[in-house]
This record gives structure tokens, sequence and C-alpha cells, in this order.
């Protein structure tokens, strides 16, 4: 009897292989399985030395040596104090500049030329100069991350008003807007999510900013910790630190999309 | 349900255009979109612009509005020049223009948000403008949750909500159904009688133009030009039925031929 209704049923649509849940997770820790066992193996057989490539064993008894040292977490505290001043200040001036840039058409005839050609020299170079003029401490570092995340800010913010709707402006035209209630009701948000993807950039970019920098001159951070641990020859201490920036960036970029998530609510990905 | 306010005076020119060019500069030099127009709407009156795309219809509408300078002849509307952000003034963009990050709901409260109304009594009016336009159940949506009819019944609710007294609807249910189009454009009817507006529709189709219209101008392009000036002697309210008729049917026949003008002289 229920037979017939069973005939009836609609059929799931067949979901390609890629898409499954168990690969889409299987895969990626399958690849990293074979490259770590790999790794071990070359490692420790003698076919690399292992000082130069130290086994993944060691670099992850490295790792939690690492988590209970107290230097480690000074410099932990050091290199995000650096890549979050280096980030707001980079980025406010950075939304103030692109700002105007975008928003007054005399600034951005004086001014982009200027961006367009920095924003396409390769800025770490600037890191001994700022060695020169700021010094050993976290100066020269947060100068550094500030200079290397101004421009993705300055330019997104830049092409975030340019692509505002022009119709847009016209409807708060007509409703009688200040310029005041036009610049925070429309233009602000109608920029932001451009705004936004420059923004997201600039915190990668402070965080190589400030490593940068810390191994050009610095006596404190994690960039510091993996230039000296591979002059002791501890490439495992090296690795794990390395490891341990890798987490940072991770971490700053998920608490950045969150932010993101929250503030242009209205762009689906 | 919608309140009636008293703002049109029911008598004399609304709005007047005489003679008026419009150049847009181009990359390439300039583009005389117009040359030598000249309308004349009174007020309480229902007009309609149709003819091909190009001929300057947004235009007409934008200059009416203040949004867009020209370069010469005189315009005024209710005895003033031309002025943008005079909120007697609705004007419904060709393109929905919907904020994407306000609800349906904040779009439509957007111009008393912007006039610093937080009233109850436009609170209200916010809802029952939604209401009006079917979607009362869909108040916290956003603008990219929708149809793009739907995105078109919002735009027409927001340009209610300050109860204009001259409405300008550019090709407004232009993305809709035929029933639900046909619905709204009831609803215009009976909001422009009721409440005394004075109205310019922009719309391409001949009969809907005729149904809604006391006055129905066809423009032509290149430059744009008044082709036709035709009176619609048809009773009011407005309704459907009146499709059928003779006297319909005559008008529309009228602004077709006043139209086919500029296909031959195309041609030409
Ligand atoms: N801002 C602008 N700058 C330059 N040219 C413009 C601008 N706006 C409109 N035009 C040109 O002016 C002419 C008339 O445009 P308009 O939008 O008024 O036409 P329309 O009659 O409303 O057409 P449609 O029926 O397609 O909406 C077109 O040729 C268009 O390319
Ligand atoms: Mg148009």
């Amino acid at each position: 009897m229920s037979a017939t209704h069973v005939q009836n049923a609609v059929r799931p649509l067949e979901v390609p292989l890629y898409q499954r849940k168990t690969v889409r997770i299987g895969l990626p820790i399958l690849i990293l399985l074979i490259t770590c066992l790999s790794w071990e193996g070359l490692s420790r057989s003698g076919v690399v030395n292992p000082i130069t490539l130290p086994p993944i064993s060691a670099i992850a008894f490295a790792f939690f040596e690492l988590l209970g040292k107290r230097f480690f977490w000074e410099a932990v505290i050091v290199t995000l104090q650096e890549t979050m001043l280096g980030f707001v200040i980079g980025a406010s001036v950075g939304l103030v500049i692109g700002a105007m840039t975008g928003t007054f058409p005399m600034f951005r005839v004086a001014l982009f030329p200027f961006i367009v050609a920095f924003q396409n020299t390769p800025r770490v170079a600037l890191a001994p100069v700022f060695l020169t003029w700021f010094g050993f401490g976290m100066t020269s570092k947060v100068v550094m991350a500030a200079v290397i995340c101004f421009f993705p800010v300055v330019i997104n913010t830049v092409a975030g008003l340019a692509a505002v709707d022009q119709n847009g402006r016209l409807l708060y035209k007509t409703l009688g807007a200040s310029t005041r209630q036009t610049f925070f009701k429309f233009t602000l948000p109608s920029a932001a999510p451009i705004t936004f993807a420059g923004i997201k950039t600039a915190l990668t970019l402070a965080l190589l900013g400030a490593i940068v920098a810390e191994f050009v001159g610095g006596s404190e951070g994690l960039g510091v910790l993996v230039k000296e641990f591979n002059f002791q020859l501890r490439v495992d201490m090296a690795f794990a630190v390395i490891l341990v920036l890798a987490s940072i960036g991770l971490i700053l970029y998920g608490l950045i999309e969150i932010a993101e998530r929250k503030i242009i609510f209205w762009v689906k990905k | 349900m919608l309140e009636k306010t008293d703002k049109a005076d029911g008598s004399g020119l609304a709005i007047s255009l005489e003679n008026v060019d419009k150049i847009y500069p181009t990359a390439t030099g300039s583009l005389e979109v117009f040359r030598s127009i000249s309308l004349q709407i009174r007020s309480g009156e229902f007009i309609s612009l149709v003819g091909p795309s190009g001929c300057g219809k947004s235009t007409i509408l934008k200059i009416i509005a203040g949004l867009e300078p020209f370069n010469s002849g005189v315009v005024k509307v209710g005895g003033e020049e031309p002025r943008a952000g005079r909120r007697d003034i609705g004007f419904m963009f060709q393109q929905s223009v919907l904020m994407p990050w306000r609800t349906v709901r904040e779009n439509v409260a957007l111009p008393f948000e912007i006039a610093h109304d937080k009233s109850e009594k436009s609170k209200q009016r916010v809802l029952d403008l939604i209401d009006l336009v079917g979607l009362k159940n869909n108040l916290k949506l956003l603008p990219s949750e929708l149809s793009g009819g739907m995105q078109q019944r919002v735009a027409f609710a927001r340009t209610l909500a300050l109860d204009p007294s001259i409405l300008l609807l550019d090709e407004p249910f232009a993305a809709l159904d035929e029933f639900k189009r046909e619905f709204l454009n009831v609803e215009v009817a009976k909001i422009h009688d009721d409440l005394k507006k004075t109205s310019i529709l922009v719309t391409h189709s001949i009969p809907e133009a005729v149904l809604m219209s006391d006055r129905v101008i066809a423009l032509g392009a290149h430059p744009g030009r008044v082709l036709g000036d035709i009176a619609i002697d048809l009773p009011r309210p407005r309704t459907p039925d009146l499709i059928g008729t003779t006297k319909f049917q005559n008008a529309v026949k009228q602004i077709r031929d006043a139209l086919a003008v500029t296909e031959v002289g195309a041609a030409a």
C-alpha cells in the first residue's frame, strides 16, 4: 500500500564526490598525514640532515616546550602589540586619507599618483630605514606594520567610494538629506564592503610587517625568536615559532571574518 | 487607510517646462538629449510620458526634481525653480535604489528617518504602506532576498512615505507581473484621485498610459521632442474594464500614430 508512495518520493540530487563531507574533511587530513610521515621518515632515515630538517615529532616537542617558556609568551605579546598597534594606526590613517581622496577630487588629483607609486613599491624595503629612524624598540616595528597596511586600506576605500551607486546619491538628495546624513547613512555603508576587503588584507600584512621589521633589527618578538633559534641551529624551535605565527595569523583572520560578518551583514557569501 | 492631507491646491500649474534644452557632456563631446521641450502640467493632473528608449523621459523627471541641470529654458515646480530635497516631490527612480543593508521596513522608513520624524504616526504609516504593496509578511527581509518586483514595490512604498503632492514615477512597476501591476496601477490611480496628487508616469506601455492619465505626452528621440499631446477623455475613477471601450482604443491608436512619426523619420 505504501509502496506506491515510495515510488513517488523525490530522490535527493546526486552529490558530487568532492562535495561530500567525508571527502572534504578526510582528504586534507590524509595529505597532512602523508606530508608528516614522509617528513618524519626523510629526517629519521638520514636522507637529509636532521639538524636542518628536524623530524616533525621534534618540532611538536619543541612546540610544547615553548608553551612553557616565559620568554616565549613575552615575545608573543610584543609581536601582537606591534601588529595590532600598527594595524590600528595604519588602517585608521588609511581610512581617513582614503575617504578624503575618494571624496574630494582635488585630493585625488594631488595624492593618487603617489599612492599608486608606493603601492607598487616593495614597502618592506623601508624596514632598515625605520630601524635607523626609530631604533631597535617596538616603534620601528609598529611603523613598518602601519605603513604596510596603510596602502590596501587607502586603495580599497577609494575604490569603495568610487563604486557608490549614483542613483542612491540622487535618492538621498530628493529626500533632503544633509551632507552628514548622506555620508553616514549612505556613502559609508555603500563603500563598506570593498573597504572592508582592504582592512582584511591590512591585518594579514600588519603581522608580516612586524615580523620583517623584527628580522631587520630588534631585541624581542617572535621574529627575533625565529632568527635566534636559526642561528643556534635549533631549527625545530624555529619551526615551532613559525607554527605559532601561523596560528596567530589564522586567529586574527578568523576574528576579522567574524567582525566582517557582523559589520557588513548584508553581503552574502 | 492612508490618511488624506491637503497639500495640493487643486488649481493652476503645478509644473511647467518652457523651451528646455538639455545637453549631457560626454567623453566624446556632447549629447543633445532634447531641444526646446515644453510641457504644462496642472495641479491635480495625471500625465504619462511615452517614447522610445533614450528620448529623455528619465531626464525630464530628474530636471523637475532638481537633480539635473538644464542648458536653457524655464522650469517651474509649484511656482519655484526646481530644487532637490523638497519633500513634496516623491521620486520613484527607474531602478529600485534600495539600501541593501536596510530591511524592507527600514527602507520604507528612510524618508522619515532623514526628516527626523520619529513619531508613532510615521511608524504606523510605514506599516500601512508596506501593507498596501502587499509585503507585510516580508518586513524583515533584506533587498537581496526580494525579487525585482518586490523591490519595486518597496521603492513605491518609500516614494509615498512623506505623502508628497507631486509623484514622479519612472517605470515604477516594470518588473511586476501583469496581475500585480494592474493592482498597483489601480492603487496609484486611487491615491492620485483621493489625495489630490499631481503625477507624472513614465511607461513603455501605451495602454497603461491611457488607463492612468488625463493626458499622454508622446516623445520622440534624436533629439527628444514632443510628438503629440493626447488628452484622454475617460471617466474617473479609472478601472481596467475601460480597456475594451472604443474611446480607450482610439486613444491608444492616436498615441501609436503620434509615435510612429519618429520611426518613419528615423528610417528616412
Ligand atoms: N548622466 C548622464 N550622462 C550622459 N548622458 C546621459 C546621462 N543620463 C542620460 N544620458 C543620455 O541621455 C539620453 C536620455 O536618457 P534618459 O535616461 O533620459 O532616457 P529615457 O527616455 O529615460 O530612456 P529609457 O526608456 O531607456 O529609460 C540617453 O541617450 C542617455 O544615454
Ligand atoms: Mg528612463
